[in-house]
């Protein structure tokens, strides 16, 4: 008994001899290891600082004439870029009534002018957030010692909200025209004199442009395996094209697809996401299908300052498809609505407006239209819009009362609801759920309406999906797999009894 | 069910009151703006007033070219005003404003103007020096401005004048986006150009351009040396003559001139020397041995002098060699010049040891009172028959068969 008692003590004290020392040790170690934390040397060189855009409005120089001494491209391009983040800072300085930055790109004189509307403005507490969308240069002049380049800058688009404290009191759009003279100090253009020359309010002239189809009968579309994560290395044009093929002899004439922001490349845009965003416009093409693309998808930020980034994503995106002729119309952003409560309907709505405008103006051959979540906010912006889409997922009872009440107040223009269907789950999560029999009955309906009344319609979805992205429902899995069984389709590729009712009754 | 009615009834009376009040709203809330003037002066009070029925629950904004500020009204009975602060109406350019309130969206803008009187005069020049010749300039850039720090208007005279030598020059020219430009032009002769300007009566300070002289011209080289022999000792020192740009201005202190040396044997030194006050020197220590030096010089890339020839007479005519008697230390010397004096210490003596015709060591020695001594170790050379070779001055005396035990 006692020399099993003393083999347990033996053994105990050599077990923590050893917990002691390797404490020790590491104790050594995560000293010796904060010590050498810090500087990377490499950094000595600032070999890892990166360019990041911020600010992009549209920038066009004017043919470069100037009097004085020929400018080069390189030099050109200096001016560009500190005379924009001149705009840039002081908004900025607006935006939180701080002087940071300002002094960096306006000289001494030219600061205080600054300095002084932050005064007036922080004792009066209000708050300016804005952006230029536009600037047209023109280089008047460019001196024989490189220090001094006088500019006019043409037609600005300004955009400027308002607050009082914290309540918007406006919105104002500005189309105004500066002389600018910039001096070049210790390495920075520097604005030396700005005045406003022209000024007037900017209204867009709005221009429809007719849906190309009288009657869309789509689909919302992702392969089933890369649920909205179809492009980059998941990109397989093969499953893509036999969909397409798909989906053409079951009837439907046309698809729904989604351009994510950030995974885009948000301003700086991903070429081979391009390349492959337009292999699907040609794969589309191939199989007779036209192609709503919806851009935006994720992007939640809105505020102003970002809105020139958003313009440049939008600009690389909408040039670089929008000669494919499957093209169908541009959905500006899918359900903007829901981000309403958190972002203020005001900021979004005003976000949509001048995106519209924007998306108009770079491609003026294709509709223009926003996927709201519901009917009762597709009538925001309805003017602006060259067709109304809507989503529709309440009761199948209600959806002629809805649709024939929204004719009567958008009296002019197509409606499509472009997104509606039902999810087939039923299980552990959801056990009252509809069964694809209930699925298949609401297809059925659903169809027989927009028959009845001439319904444009878009289905919400091919496929059952194995896996969906945290960042579309959230993790909890009784809506994770409510969303999973959407499809006409079911996940080991049968098709399910909704199938039949995918396009007609 | 009577409750149900009554609540209508109420609900109906209610609702219809508030229609009927926003109604009058609607109709009670007019602005109007009263003040007709549209042009300022940078620095003018600006007073917008406004005539108004209803709501005064209103605010102004209003943009320069620099920012935008909002700003609240002063409000008697039947009008208000908004007063333009001083730091916004003093900017010139356009002023654009808008009335904000519930109902109506009153905008317009008044110009301001820069005043006509001129406060400082920004001048800048650049490049601060240039070349002669007429075709390379500088530029006077002159920004007018106002006590308010705005640039005049367009079209203000300015007067830009400059002074060369025995001329004295000015010309007119007006502003245009704000400023106003002159190149001034180099002329055949260096020197310095003073420029100043002048606006509406006020005067800039003086500014001043060097005028440098041209690249050089080809040019002349000469040679000094205390005599021709070559004893490895004196030194030569190379000239150029006054270096001149093609208008014979004297080129600029601090040219760089390089002397190429080519010997007898076709090897090349050089040396170098920069330029004051146009001519550049250059030495170079002269040969141990009879040798012929051909020498040209460069401005790089620009031009080059013609080329001389020094000869160098032979200064040591021959030298004893004196083995000891195991033959290991050998003395050479005394080593005479040109008036059998002693050499000067530090003339090269070069000993090349062979075995069986190949070089097993080569040391040299400088000679220290017209003497140089070589210890050949027993170690290093054991016994054997060695070929010895011995150089100075150009001279070599050869010994074949030197036997060591």
């Amino acid at each position: 008994m006692s020399k099993t008692n003393n083999n347990i003590l033996r053994s105990l004290l050599l077990l923590s001899y050893i917990v002691i020392i390797g404490l020790v040790v590491y104790g050594f170690g995560a000293f010796y290891s904060y010590l050498n934390t810090g500087a990377d040397r490499s950094k000595m060189l600032h070999t890892e600082v990166k360019q990041v855009d911020q600010y992009l409005p549209e920038l066009e120089w004017a043919p470069i004439i100037n009097e004085g001494r020929n400018i080069d491209e390189q030099t050109l391009n200096a001016i560009e870029k500190d005379y924009l983040d001149a705009w840039y800072v002081k908004y900025v300085a607006f935006k939180t009534n701080t002087k940071q930055g300002i002094d960096d790109y306006y000289t001494d004189n030219a600061s205080k002018n600054i300095y002084s509307i932050i005064t007036i403005n922080s004792e009066n507490n209000t708050t300016i957030e804005a952006t230029t969308l536009e600037h047209h240069p023109n280089l008047e002049f460019f001196s024989e010692d490189g220090q001094l380049a006088v500019l006019t800058d043409h037609d600005v688009i300004e955009f400027k909200r308002i607050f009082s404290g914290e309540t918007l009191i406006t919105e104002i759009t500005e189309k105004s025209s500066y002389k600018v003279t910039l001096l070049l100090e210790d390495g920075f253009w520097r604005i030396r004199h700005l005045v406003k020359i022209k000024s007037e309010p900017y209204v867009v002239e709005n221009l429809n442009k007719p849906l190309e189809i009288s009657e869309i009968k789509g689909i919302n579309y992702y392969p089933q395996a890369n649920a909205w994560n179809m492009f980059g290395d998941n990109f397989d044009a093969d499953i893509i094209a036999s969909d397409f093929e798909l989906i053409t002899s079951s009837g439907l004439n046309s698809i729904r697809i989604f351009v994510p922001y950030e995974s885009f490349g948000k301003s700086a845009l991903d070429q081979d996401k391009l390349l492959q965003l337009n292999t699907l416009l040609e794969l589309a093409e191939t199989a007779k299908l036209k192609v709503m693309v919806t851009l935006f998808d994720f992007y939640g930020d809105y505020s102003v300052l970002d809105w020139s980034l958003t313009q440049r994503h939008a600009k690389t995106i909408v040039n670089a498809i929008k000669d494919q002729s499957a093209l169908l119309a541009w959905d500006i952003k899918n359900e903007p609505n829901l981000d309403f409560e958190s972002r203020g309907e005001a900021l979004v709505t005003a976000w949509l407006d001048k995106m519209v405008d924007f998306v108009k103006s770079q491609d003026p051959n294709h509709p223009v239209t926003i996927g709201w979540s519901n009917a009762e906010s597709s009538t925001i912006l309805k003017d602006k819009l060259d067709f109304v889409s809507f989503h529709y997922y309440e009761d199948v009872n209600k959806l002629v009362d809805t649709y024939k009440g929204l004719k009567t107040q958008i009296t002019n223009k197509p409606i499509v609801i472009s997104e509606y269907g039902m999810s087939s789950y039923s299980g552990l999560w959801n056990p009252f759920g509809n069964s694809e029999d209930h699925q298949a009955e609401y297809h059925k309906s659903m169809q027989s309406i927009f028959s009845q009344n001439d319904i444009s319609y878009m289905s919400w979805t091919l496929y059952d999906f194995v896996e969906i992205p945290k960042e579309v429902v959230g993790r909890l899995p009784w809506r994770q797999n409510a969303q999973k069984h959407f499809g006409f389709i079911d996940e080991s590729g049968n098709k399910k009894s909704s199938f039949k009712y995918i396009s007609k009754e | 069910m009577k409750l149900k009615y009554l609540y209508i009834a109420i609900l109906s009376i209610f609702l219809l009151s508030t229609t009927v009040a926003l109604q009058t709203n609607e109709v009670a809330d007019t602005y109007k703006l009263l003040s007709k003037k549209s042009s300022y002066t940078a620095g003018d009070a600006i007073k917008l007033q406004f005539s108004f029925t209803g709501n005064t629950d209103v605010h102004l904004y209003c943009s320069n070219s620099y920012g935008s500020v909002v700003l609240n009204p002063d409000i008697n009975s039947s009008k208000f005003h908004f007063s333009i602060p001083q730091s916004i109406s003093k900017k010139s350019g356009i002023l654009n404003w808008q009335l904000i309130s519930d109902k109506t969206e009153l905008k317009g803008q008044v110009t301001i103007k820069s005043k006509t009187s001129i406060e400082t005069i920004e001048s800048y020049l650049g490049p601060p020096s240039i070349e002669v010749g007429g075709t390379d300039f500088t530029m006077l850039v002159v920004i007018p401005t106002d006590d308010l720090d705005n640039p005049l208007i367009d079209s203000t005279k300015v007067d830009i004048k400059h002074q060369f030598l025995f001329n004295q020059e000015a010309s007119d020219v007006y502003t245009k986006h704000g400023f106003s430009y002159k190149n001034i032009y180099s002329k055949t002769k260096s020197g310095r150009i003073l420029i100043s300007s002048e606006s509406l009566g006020l005067n800039s300070k003086e500014y001043d351009v060097n005028v440098v002289p041209a690249i050089p011209t080809n040019f002349k080289i000469s040679a000094e040396r205390i005599h021709d022999y070559a004893d490895g000792n004196q030194i030569t020192t190379f000239k150029t003559n006054i270096i001149k740009d093609r208008y014979e201005n004297i080129v600029s202190d601090g040219t760089f001139v390089t002397f190429f040396i080519t010997n007898k044997d076709g090897y090349k030194s050089k040396t170098s020397g920069s330029t004051i006050n146009g001519i550049a020197t250059a030495k170079l220590l002269q040969p141990d041995h009879e040798d012929q030096w051909s020498v040209k010089a460069y401005v790089e890339g620009m031009a080059n002098s013609n080329t001389i020839v020094l000869d160098y007479k032979q200064a040591v005519e021959d030298f004893e060699v004196t083995f000891s008697k195991d033959k290991r230390t050998i003395t050479i010397g005394p080593l005479k010049s040109f008036m059998n004096q002693r050499v000067p210490d530090g003339l090269r003596v070069q000993l090349t040891i062979s075995k069986n015709g190949i070089i097993e060591d080569q040391s040299i020695e400088n000679s220290l009172n017209g003497i140089a001594k070589f210890h050949l170790n027993p170690d290093r050379f054991p016994k054997g028959i060695y070929k010895l070779e011995f150089t100075a001055a150009g001279i070599t005396k050869t010994y074949t068969k030197v036997a060591y035990e």
